[in-house]
């Protein structure tokens, strides 16, 4: 199949309501071509709402939907040339593979050899030969998926939405599927906006991530400026797990300080605002060092430490994940990689350990 | 505990189930001996064999008449509820406005009051209408009172269908009635094929409204029937009953075969 032609998309402060419900909340977003975009957020945040205005499925209640900088906001769902994968997959059970394949080209009144001939190029593209004259409900879920990608792809659409296209399938072929999607996308350089409440999935497919919440969007950018730097407690906690810490600045060199946390020891950080008088701070569990307490008085001034106590070990395989008690009683979660030549965990619920990261690990986070 | 019927408890329900049968078919069997009885008066058990009522039937000019008028009758009522009544269900599963679940009640009204008060009503609206022609009357009739059941059969059969069958088909580039023709309407082919089996029964053997409708010149089966059992019981009334009976039969029949095998293939 021929290499597509991308098209960039715009929101401009879109809004959606549901009578007095609010769905989407001033979401302006920019797409570039050929990008692949993933709104991520739990469910209720709008972010199907969203895709489903970019589609017209769902009419905004106000704001502007550009395709190639042309309007669309009023264009109906059948005349905006998109491609879409459903959940479910939505293919049509009466008919067979090469029909339901073939039904976006027969709406376009594509004559019957060069339909045929496109039908037998989308099938290949997908690995699917075989299969063109089963009905869906022969094929197994992934297959069927594949068949509905075939039968987007085939209208040469502008851009292709995916909602939660790989929800309904088992791990594993889940997994290879993202790389798949990804690599094919990458090939047609296609743009493409998916809607997934899965943060690995995002993380794994994306060019951008785009953080939703109640309606409006929390954060936006790559994969690691969303892990490494995110914006809100929020976003912090909804990728992956952090440990947050609120406290007091309390001396300042330029734009680094030492802030003085509630659990009794100091974090040196930077890029604070000149007005900030306190600071949230997050540490991703995996840049925690957990180490045995040694002989000795414990040095709790050092900072961007503390000493701890195990309270429970879980075994995952290539990591340990330690749930330690901080002295003021709150809880924080460190990862430690398993190295083979190891045993499975150094420690033992109960044991005194220092807990140490660098101070690079720890991240202000700017809402808060 | 598992769903399946085990035991006693089985048996007693198998022992319900073929009584209702024996129940519900019995009449129309004793209905189907009688018919060919050798006798002038309408006997159980049937005396004789005799395909004699049958020829004295098929030449009674009243009732082949009577039975072509209902087959129009009904085949046009059917046809007339499908145009209002898929129509109205697309509206009542597909829409939102205000009132909806309560137009959803109201629309299946005339499957509950009684038919001989809507007969009644249908007559006096019509006639203060001026609406002279018997045919015209009994199709409204008959529609008013089947259009429910299709509204009925295809408001089930949209509520099963996954809507993003639809929206998919929307996004590839077709119309609404596009989607329609091509998605909507073989998903919900058994739902229409049901409703449009009711509207053709309900309106072939329809009493109570056709009585107020009709007149001399066009009087539906029912009525013919009625009237021959008043004037004379003799085995052609059993007789006609049969030829009718076998009627509805044969339709289920071809129905089910065409539904039943598009299911198949679509399942």
């Amino acid at each position: 199949m021929a290499q597509m032609k991308s098209a960039n998309v715009r929101l401009e402060k879109l809004n959606k309501h549901y009578h007095r419900v609010v769905a989407v909340e001033d979401v302006s977003l920019a797409i570039e071509p050929g990008s692949m975009v993933a709104l991520l957020g739990p469910s209720g945040c709008g972010k199907t709402t969203c895709l489903r205005m970019i589609a017209g499925l769902v009419q905004p209640s106000s704001g502007e939907i550009f395709i190639n900088e042309q309007r669309v906001t009023r264009v109906p769902v059948h005349k905006r040339n998109i491609g879409m994968l459903f959940q479910n997959y939505a293919l049509f059970p009466h008919m067979t593979v090469a029909e339901n394949i073939a039904f976006g080209l027969d709406m376009r009144g594509v004559g019957k050899a060069d339909a045929g001939k496109r039908v037998t190029g989308a099938l290949d593209l997908v690995q699917l030969g075989k299969f063109s004259d089963r009905f869906p409900s022969q094929l197994s879920g992934g297959q069927q998926q594949r068949v509905a990608l075939a039968r987007a792809l085939v209208i040469e659409p502008a851009m292709l939405l995916l909602d939660e296209p790989l929800g309904a399938l088992d791990k594993g072929l889940r997994e290879s599927m993202q790389v798949e999607l990804r690599a094919l996308q990458r090939r047609l350089g296609l743009t493409t906006v998916m809607v997934t409440h899965d943060q690995d999935e995002a993380l794994t497919m994306a060019d951008r991530i785009v953080v939703m919440r109640d309606g409006r969007l929390e954060q936006v950018g790559g994969a690691t400026e969303i892990y490494q730097k995110p914006a809100s407690r929020f976003v912090a906690t909804f990728l992956g797990a952090s440990n947050l810490f609120s406290g007091k600045i309390e001396t300042r060199d330029g734009a680094g300080a030492l802030v003085a946390v509630a659990e009794g020891f100091g974090l040196l950080v930077d890029g604070l605002s000149n007005e900030a008088r306190e600071a949230t701070v997050s540490v991703r569990p995996e840049a925690i060092v957990v180490e045995p307490l040694g002989n000795g008085a414990p040095r709790t001034e050092v900072p961007n430490s503390v000493v701890a106590t195990i309270d429970q070990v879980v075994y995952r395989g290539f990591i340990n994940h330690y749930y330690l008690k901080l002295p003021g009683g709150s809880e924080i979660i460190a990862y430690q990689q398993n190295r083979t030549s190891e045993g499975a965990s150094s420690f033992a619920p109960g044991d005194k350990v220092i807990a140490r990261w660098d101070a690079s690990s720890n991240h202000v986070l700017p809402n808060g | 505990m598992s769903g399946r019927l085990e035991g006693v408890g089985a048996w007693v329900l198998y022992c319900v189930t073929a009584a209702m049968m024996i129940f519900i078919l019995a009449p129309l069997l004793v209905v189907m001996s009688v018919s060919v009885s050798d006798s002038y008066f309408v006997t159980f058990p049937p005396q004789g064999f005799t395909l004699s009522w049958y020829a004295k039937v098929l030449q009674d000019r009243d009732f082949l008449d009577a039975l072509q008028l209902s087959a129009v009758l009904a085949f046009s009522t059917t046809m007339g509820s499908l145009l209002l009544g898929v129509p109205a269900a697309f509206a009542l599963v597909r829409g939102s406005f205000l009132g909806q679940s309560f137009l959803k009640s109201l629309v299946l009204s005339p499957l509950v009051f009684p038919a001989l008060v809507t007969g009644l009503a249908l007559l006096q609206l019509l006639s203060s209408f001026g609406s002279g022609d018997a045919r015209l009357n009994l199709l409204i009739g008959h529609i008013v009172v089947t259009a429910p059941y299709v509204v009925r059969t295809v408001v089930s059969s949209l509520q099963l269908m996954d809507i993003n069958l639809e929206e998919a088909a929307r996004t590839l580039g077709a119309s609404r009635m596009k989607t329609f023709w091509r998605v909507t309407l073989p998903q919900i082919a058994p739902g229409v094929a049901a409703g449009s089996l009711f509207a053709f029964m309900v309106s072939f053997d329809n009493y109570p409204i056709s009585m107020w409708l009709a007149n001399s010149e066009y009087s539906p089966v029912p009525l013919v029937l009625m009237r021959q059992l008043v004037n004379v019981f003799d085995p052609s009334v059993p007789a006609m009953s049969t030829i009718i009976i076998l009627l509805a039969v044969v339709g289920v029949l071809i129905l089910e075969r065409l539904v039943g095998l598009r299911r198949a293939v679509a399942i």
